[in-house]
C-alpha cells in the first residue's frame, strides 16, 4: 500500500490525486491520507505530496468535463470538509466515475448512487458543508471599524470561507470587508470595487480590530433591542431557539451575548 | 391618547417592532437576485435566517410597522385604536437608515413593513410607497422587501408599491367573513380580496411581460401571501384548511401563514384560551399546509366533516396513513415518486434522492438512510426488496402503538413547536426527476488520464 500525503486544502487534496493517480500503481494500492490525522498505518510507504496549483486545476477541469459543474461543486464541497477521510472518499469517487466505458451522461450520476459508501460519504460532506456555509450566510456578523472597513470573526468546522466569497461580495460591492476564520487563521478579503480572495495562515496584527467606527455602537445596541423586542412571550421556547439557533454560533454574534445561556436576559 | 413628547430612534424601534411581532411572515424567499454592483443587497431564493428570537421563530427581516396609530378599533389587534398604549412613527428616512446599517452589518436579509392605519388607508399606503421609493431609488437598497398592501388604498398605489417590493401580503385576518364581522368591525372579506386579486393579475401579467421584454421592471417578483389569526374565532381545522386550499388555487398565493391566536386585548368577544396560544393547532395546520404545496394532498383527503379537525397526538401524514393502511407497504424499488411522497418519513428531496438511485442498482435500508429517509417513521410503510425492516404488522393499533410510544420516550416534554416558515421557496409539487438512462456502471479498476 502507498499512501500519498497530502495537505488538508483544495489544491493539496486535488494534487494528492493527481499523484495517486499518475503513479499508476493500481487504485486498489494508493491511499490518500492528510498528514493531521493521526495514527500511521504499518505496512504502507507513505509519500509527500507537495500542493501543485496545475495538478490542481488539471484535475479540476477534468472532474468539470467528465462528470459536470453540478458533481464538481459537489466533489469542491466534501474537499472543504474537515472530515479525515475527504481526499480517500473523493479519490473513490473518481475511481468509480472516470473508469473506462463511463459515459459523460453516466459519470455525473454517480454521485447520485447512494449504495455506495463512498459516494454516501461525499454526499454527506458535501451536504454538511453547504449546510453549513448556508448558515453563516445569515450569522456571519460585520462590525464597523473606524475606517469604515467591515470585519466579522467566526468559527466555522469546515473550511467554508470560498463559498462564502461570491454571496458576500455581490451583496456588498462598494464596501471593503473582512471576514476571518478564528480557528483556521484564514482570512476572506474583499475590496469595494474589486474581486474577493482566501488568504490562508493570514497575519493577525493586520486584522485586529482596532477602533470602531463612532455609529457602531448605537447600531448594536439598536438591533440587540430589536431581538428582544420582536420575540412572542407568550411563545417562548427556548428549547426550539437553541435547537435552530445551536450555542456554538453565538459567540460570534452581535446579539449572541444576550442568549448565551437559556435564560433570558433583559435588553440593555 | 396620543404621546406628543418626540421619541428617540432606539424607543420608536422598540416600540414599533414589538406591535409588528403578532405578524408571523418572516420569509426572505422566492426570489433569486444578484447585486446589480451599483448598490447594496442581493436575493437568495431559498431565504436566509440571521437570528432565532426567544420564541425560536426565524428573523430574517426587519419586521416593523411605519406607525401603530391605528383608526380602526380591531379587538384582537394589541394597536386597536381604542387601547392605550404608547404609539410611535417612523420616517421614512428613519426606516431607511435602519434597513441600510442593519443590511450592511448583515444583521438582517431585509425589510418588512407594515403599518396601522394612519388618517386613512390611502394615506397610510402611500407613506409605505414613499419610503420604499427612498429606500430603493435614493438608498440603493437591493435586498429583500415584504411590505403589506392596505385593503382600502387605491389600487395605483399598490400598483406602484408592486414594482418596489419582492413580496406583496394582505392579510385575511380570520378565516372566515363571519368571524371578521364579528371581530374586525372596520374590515370587509370583500375589501381584503379586492387587493389580493389585483396583485394575483399583476402578477401574471407582468410575467407575459418578461417572456417578451427580459428587461420590464419586475411586479412583486416573490408572489404574494397572506396570514390568519387561528383559533380566536370558532371555525374547526377543515374550513380552515379548504380556505387556506381556495386561497392557493384561486390566487396563487406563495404561502399561507397561520397565527395562533395571543390574547392581548380583554374583551367580551374573544375566547378565554386557558392554555395559551393554540401553538400545537398551529403546528398541525402548517404540517397539513406543507402537504398541500409540496406533496398532492388536498383538504379533502386529511380531513373532512366528520374529522373536522387534526389529531393532537399524529402528524397529518402518519394520521392519513394509518386511516389508508390499504395503500402500504410500497416497496421503494419499484413505487413511483408520488407514491413515495405519501410514506410518513419521506419528503421531496429524499423520494427524489431513491428515484435517482435506484436507476444504479437496488436499495437496501441503510442506503435509505443515507438518502434522508427517516426510518422510525417509514419503516412500518415500506418494504424493500420485498422485506420490511423487522417483522412489523400493517395493522393500525399495533403502528399508532409504536408511533406514539417512540415519540413520547423522545422527549417527555410537551410536544416541542416548530415555526415553519423557513423554508417556503420550492416549488410547488414539481414534476417528478427525469428517468435516468439504464445504463450499467461497471467499478472496473481502469485508468483515464487526466
Amino acid at each position: 500500500m502507498v499512501l500519498f500525503e497530502c495537505q488538508g486544502n483544495v489544491d493539496g487534496i486535488l494534487t494528492g490525486i493527481y499523484d495517486a493517480w499518475a503513479s499508476r500503481l493500481g487504485h486498489g494500492n494508493v491511499g490518500l491520507r492528510i498528514p493531521e490525522t493521526g495514527t500511521m498505518e504499518l505496512f504502507a510507504e507513505y509519500r509527500s505530496v507537495a500542493p501543485d496549483p496545475e495538478k490542481a486545476e488539471k484535475v479540476a477541469r477534468t472532474i468539470r468535463r467528465r462528470m459536470g459543474e453540478r458533481a464538481w461543486q459537489t466533489l469542491y464541497q466534501a474537499a472543504l470538509s474537515s472530515r479525515r477521510d475527504r481526499a480517500d472518499r473523493i479519490y473513490r469517487v473518481l475511481v468509480l466515475a472516470l473508469a473506462p466505458g463511463i459515459g459523460a451522461d453516466m459519470a455525473g450520476r454517480i454521485l447520485d448512487r447512494l449504495q455506495d459508501p463512498d459516494v454516501a460519504a461525499v454526499f454527506e460532506m458535501s451536504r454538511n458543508v453547504g449546510n453549513e456555509a448556508h448558515r453563516y450566510l445569515g450569522f456571519v456578523r460585520f462590525q464597523e471599524l473606524s475606517g469604515g472597513i467591515l470585519f466579522s470573526r467566526i468559527r466555522p468546522e469546515n473550511q467554508i470561507l470560498p463559498l462564502l466569497g461570491d454571496h458576500f461580495s455581490n451583496r456588498f460591492p462598494r464596501e471593503n470587508f473582512v471576514i476571518f476564520d478564528t480557528g483556521r487563521r484564514d482570512a476572506l478579503l474583499h475590496r469595494a470595487g474589486g474581486p474577493w480572495a482566501v488568504f490562508e495562515k493570514a497575519e493577525m496584527e493586520e486584522l485586529q480590530p482596532g477602533r470602531f467606527s463612532a455609529g457602531e455602537e448605537a447600531f448594536r445596541k439598536l438591533w440587540k433591542g430589536f431581538c428582544q423586542s420582536i420575540s412572542i412571550s407568550e411563545r417562548e421556547n427556548p428549547r426550539l431557539q437553541k435547537q435552530l439557533w445551536p450555542l456554538k454560533y453565538r459567540k460570534w454574534m452581535t446579539e449572541g451575548e444576550d442568549f448565551l445561556s437559556n435564560h433570558r436576559t433583559s435588553s440593555p | 391618547m396620543r404621546i406628543a413628547k418626540e421619541r428617540d430612534l432606539y424607543e420608536k424601534l422598540q416600540i414599533l417592532s414589538d406591535a409588528a411581532k403578532y405578524d408571523v411572515a418572516c420569509t426572505s424567499s422566492g426570489v433569486d437576485r444578484r447585486g446589480s454592483g451599483q448598490g447594496m443587497g442581493n436575493c437568495a431564493a431559498s431565504g436566509i435566517c440571521h437570528s432565532f428570537s426567544a420564541d425560536g421563530r426565524c428573523i430574517s427581516l426587519l419586521k416593523i410597522l411605519f406607525t401603530n396609530e391605528c383608526v380602526f378599533d380591531c379587538r384582537y389587534c394589541v394597536n386597536r385604536s381604542s387601547n392605550d398604549t404608547p404609539r410611535a412613527s417612523f420616517t421614512p428616512e428613519e426606516v431607511c437608515t435602519l434597513t441600510m446599517e442593519f443590511y450592511r452589518r448583515n444583521y438582517i436579509e431585509g425589510l418588512f413593513l407594515s403599518s396601522g392605519i394612519l388618517v386613512s388607508p390611502s394615506y397610510t399606503m402611500e407613506l409605505l410607497y414613499q419610503t420604499l421609493y427612498k429606500l430603493r431609488r435614493e438608498y440603493r437598497f437591493e435586498g429583500y422587501i415584504h411590505v403589506k398592501a392596505i385593503p382600502g388604498a387605491p389600487a395605483e398605489l399598490i400598483e406602484r408599491a408592486g414594482f418596489l417590493a419582492d413580496r406583496m401580503s394582505v392579510n385575511l385576518e380570520l378565516p372566515t367573513a363571519e368571524g371578521l364581522r364579528r371581530l374586525a368591525p372596520h374590515k370587509s372579506r370583500k375589501r381584503i380580496l379586492a387587493p389580493m386579486r389585483q396583485i394575483q393579475l399583476g402578477h401574471a401579467r407582468n410575467r407575459q411581460e418578461l417572456s417578451l421584454y427580459r428587461s420590464a421592471p419586475r411586479f412583486v417578483p416573490a408572489g404574494q401571501s397572506t396570514q390568519m389569526i387561528i383559533g380566536a374565532t370558532p371555525e374547526r381545522d377543515y374550513q380552515i384548511l379548504s380556505v387556506a386550499e381556495a386561497l392557493y388555487r384561486n390566487f396563487q398565493l406563495k404561502r399561507v401563514f397561520y397565527s395562533a391566536f395571543v390574547k392581548v386585548n380583554e374583551d367580551a368577544l374573544l375566547p378565554a384560551l386557558p392554555g395559551g396560544p393554540p401553538l400545537l393547532r398551529e403546528h398541525r395546520l402548517y404540517q397539513a399546509d406543507w402537504l398541500l404545496r409540496f406533496y398532492g394532498f388536498s383538504a379533502g383527503e386529511l380531513l373532512n366533516e366528520k374529522h373536522p379537525n387534526f389529531n393532537v397526538f399524529l402528524d397529518p401524514k402518519c394520521d392519513w396513513a394509518l386511516s389508508h393502511l390499504e395503500q402500504f407497504p410500497v416497496e421503494v424499488n419499484t413505487a413511483d415518486y408520488y407514491t413515495l411522497l405519501r410514506v410518513p418519513g419521506i419528503g421531496p428531496k429524499s423520494a427524489r434522492r431513491i428515484v435517482q438511485a435506484r436507476r444504479l442498482g437496488s436499495l437496501d435500508f441503510p442506503s435509505l438512510r443515507k438518502a434522508g429517509v427517516v426510518m422510525k417513521r417509514a419503516m412500518y410503510f415500506i418494504t424493500c426488496r420485498g422485506r420490511q425492516l423487522a417483522p412489523l404488522k400493517i395493522e393500525e393499533d399495533f403502528i399508532l402503538e409504536r408511533l406514539l410510544c417512540r415519540s413520547s420516550r423522545k422527549s417527555g416534554e410537551p410536544v416541542s413547536y416548530r415555526q415553519l416558515s423557513l423554508f417556503d421557496a420550492g416549488q410547488l409539487l414539481g414534476p417528478p426527476p427525469a428517468e435516468l438512462d439504464q445504463t450499467g456502471v461497471t467499478g472496473g479498476d481502469g485508468y483515464g488520464s487526466f
